[in-house]
């Protein structure tokens, strides 16, 4: 297990240093420079300054070298729009409001869609599964902005029961999550059904039966964890849907978080800030992806075996 | 011999979307305490939904007992709501399934899903139930049973799975056992194996059995009485020795000619025509009848009733009706008899 781990790891770091080597050579090739917007005020003494202030005077083979050497050492540059904070710095302090809006609404959606995914396998071809259905179509279907305005308009707006925008406390935050929520939800639940529907047919529940054992036991203790195995292999997936769906809700709830920051530094071609934050998705990307892997076989003792053994 | 159970013309049925599905179609036939009745006959004759019957586990609502009694101990099973049921099933009734691949739950370990019967029905705790699930596993010869009860199902070979199938069925010393054709899905030296555990624990335990198997060769082997099922119907039912010197139904012959045999040669084979009949629309009549050489035209109109062979034989074909013709068992079949009643007692020496 401990191999199998350092291993995935190792695959790891190697897919981080193709993602670093991408997106290094593929902003250099976005047209424009970071300087636009003030260069016609400059003379070109002071931007030849400016250039070599930030490297950028340098061959691209040599701030290519920089760059990743920099990126080892922890170091991801200095962002040219926000007052030459390092951006280590800048995305330490957003993570705050960014992860907490996506771990509520990760977990929070999850949890309500396995349930109503075993509700709706449980009751199936009732009402509760055809609601559940409905459900699950509207959250797969619809993206998740349309609901952030939704719910601002008659939650917000209408109702005012909870703030329309702006990160100021946990009220502040339930808007935003209920928007962000509803596509994990949505798939679980029908990841769930399926899931369930065939777990429930098999003949170890069957013999479950046989031996006595009620039906909340049946569905708790035999079949759910059956089911969420396959449920677990979305999971991955769906955070990284999750982390593209926060960037526009704090856009639009003005949350001071990382979305937020990095469609700003898009916006002004602020090149160490756009690739620190996309070497930083990717972390957290993968390490998702691995998280989930580990889960898996802690969930299903089969993986567990196997998957040392590799 | 005392009954333990006795089943009154039950009727199983499941509703599809192209109609009524009769699974099970009035079968009548009584468990005596300590004896091991086998049911044969070719698949989707009705064996497995007959089983489920008798563990109230059909599926519903599409699977209904439209009538008929399955009387346990005074009370009607087939009446039964689930809540009673539960407290039935696993304690008096238990089941060995067919798939032992299957029939696990793979995500528990073996002891839970051992200890699980004993901590509901016998109000165990839990070591208590730890020791007795040890136990067991001895009991059904599982090696090292200490070790291996801490183990998930995929760390067990199919043999071994089955054993620990049946030490489940076996866990709360329950009175009927219904192994539902449970070496067909092993291969044969394990087959052996699993058949002898079967006759050991019979002994050992005085549980009666219901034995479902289409192999006559194992009936041979393990059984007292023997009903054979076609189309969802009892056609005969008997001692072992009635049905294997003494057969009276075409299908029971079908079924006794077509079972290959150590010396048998090919050609020999009495092979049963046709396919069974659709269970949707059962036909008039007998329901073998069109795969019957033997068949007359009463077979065609009339469903023949149980005839009385003998106080414990009893089969339903025309041929025995006073007028029928007498009819002898072809050549063949009655050559394949000879063989097998030979090889089982060949058998049953080399045991002892
Ligand atoms: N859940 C079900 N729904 C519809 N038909 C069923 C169901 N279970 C069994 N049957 C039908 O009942 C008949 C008897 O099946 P079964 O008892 O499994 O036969 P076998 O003798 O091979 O065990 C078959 O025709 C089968 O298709
Ligand atoms: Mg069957």
């Amino acid at each position: 297990m401990g191999k199998y781990v350092l291993q995935r790891i190792a695959y790891m770091l190697v897919t981080l240093f193709i993602i670093a080597t991408a997106t290094f050579f593929l902003m250099k090739l976005l047209p424009g420079s970071p300087f636009n917007s003030v260069a016609s005020k400059l003379s070109d003494e002071q931007m030849a300054i400016l250039l070599s202030r930030y490297g950028l005077d340098e061959p691209i083979p040599v701030q290519y070298f920089k760059y990743i050497a920099g990126m080892i050492q922890g170091d991801l540059g200095i962002s040219f729009q926000f007052n030459n904070r390092e951006v280590t710095d800048l995305i330490t302090s957003r993570i705050g409001p960014s992860a907490q809006l996506g771990a509520q609404a990760m977990v929070i959606g999850s949890i309500i869609g396995i349930f109503v995914g075993m509700a709706a396998a449980i009751r199936h071809n009732s009402w509760v599964d055809y609601t559940a259905n409905f459900v699950s179509i509207i959250g797969i279907s619809i993206p998740s902005f349309v609901f952030a305005g939704l719910l601002q308009y008659y939650l917000a707006g209408e109702l005012s029961l909870f703030p329309t925008a702006f990160w100021d406390g946990p009220e502040y935050t339930v808007l935003p999550t209920l928007a962000l929520m509803i596509f994990p939800l949505a798939i679980c639940a029908r990841f769930m059904r399926t899931e369930m529907m065939e777990v429930l047919g098999s003949d170890y529940i069957e013999l479950a039966r046989a031996k006595g054992v009620n039906n909340s036991a049946i569905m708790f203790k035999h079949a759910m964890r059956n089911a969420l195995v396959p449920v677990i292999t979305v999971m991955g997936p769906m955070t990284v849907s999750l982390m593209t769906g926060t960037l526009v809700i704090e856009q639009i709830f003005v949350i001071p978080g990382l979305g937020e920051q990095f469609v700003s530094s898009i916006n002004s071609n602020d090149y160490p800030m756009i690739m620190g934050t996309t070497m930083f998705y990717s972390i957290l990307f993968i390490s998702v992806i691995l998280i989930v892997d580990l889960l898996y076989g802690v969930i299903d003792p089969r993986i567990r075996v196997s998957g040392g053994k590799d | 011999m005392d009954k333990i159970l006795e089943v009154k013309d039950l009727k199983v049925t499941f509703d599809t979307y192209g109609g009524s599905v009769q699974a099970v179609r009035g079968i009548n036939f009584d468990l005596h305490k300590g004896e091991t009745l086998a049911i044969v006959g070719e698949s989707g004759s009705g064996k497995s939904v007959t089983t489920k019957a008798l563990m109230g586990l059909i599926p519903k609502p599409a699977g209904k007992i439209p009538s008929g009694e399955i009387m346990f101990e005074g009370k009607d099973i087939a009446k039964m709501k689930d809540k009673d049921m539960q407290k039935i099933r696993g304690r008096d009734i238990s089941m060995i399934f067919q798939d032992p691949m299957t029939s696990l739950n793979p995500t528990m370990k073996v002891k839970t899903q051992i200890m699980e019967g004993l901590i509901k029905h016998q109000k165990m705790s839990s070591s208590k139930a730890k020791e007795r699930a040890i136990e067991l596993l001895e009991l059904v010869g599982i090696p090292d049973p200490k070790t291996r009860i801490e183990q998930y199902p995929h760390q067990f070979s199919g043999g071994m799975r089955q054993r620990v199938v049946i030490a489940i069925a076996l866990a709360c010393n329950p009175k009927i056992l219904l192994a539902d054709e449970p070496t067909t899905a092993l291969d044969v030296t394990i087959q052996a194996q699993i058949l002898e555990l079967m006759k050991d624990i019979q002994k050992k335990t005085e549980a009666s059995i219901i034995f479902i198997t289409h192999d006559l060769g194992v009936v041979a082997n393990v059984a007292d009485r023997v009903a054979v099922m076609y189309a969802g119907k009892i056609v005969e039912i008997g001692t072992v020795d009635d049905i294997f010197y003494n057969p009276k139904h075409p299908y029971t012959w079908g079924l006794l000619g077509s079972m290959p045999t150590v010396d048998s040669k090919e050609d020999e084979l009495f092979a049963i025509p046709g396919t069974p009949p659709d269970l949707m629309n059962p036909p008039k009549g007998d329901a073998f009848a069109a795969r019957n050489p033997f068949a007359m035209k009463i077979d065609t109109e009339e469903e023949p009733p149980m005839f009385k062979v003998s106080d414990t034989h009893y089969a339903a074909t025309w041929l025995l009706h006073e007028d029928a013709p007498e009819v002898d068992p072809p050549e063949s079949v009655k050559r394949r008899m000879k063989d097998i009643t030979a090889n089982g007692s060949d058998q049953k020496g080399d045991e002892s």
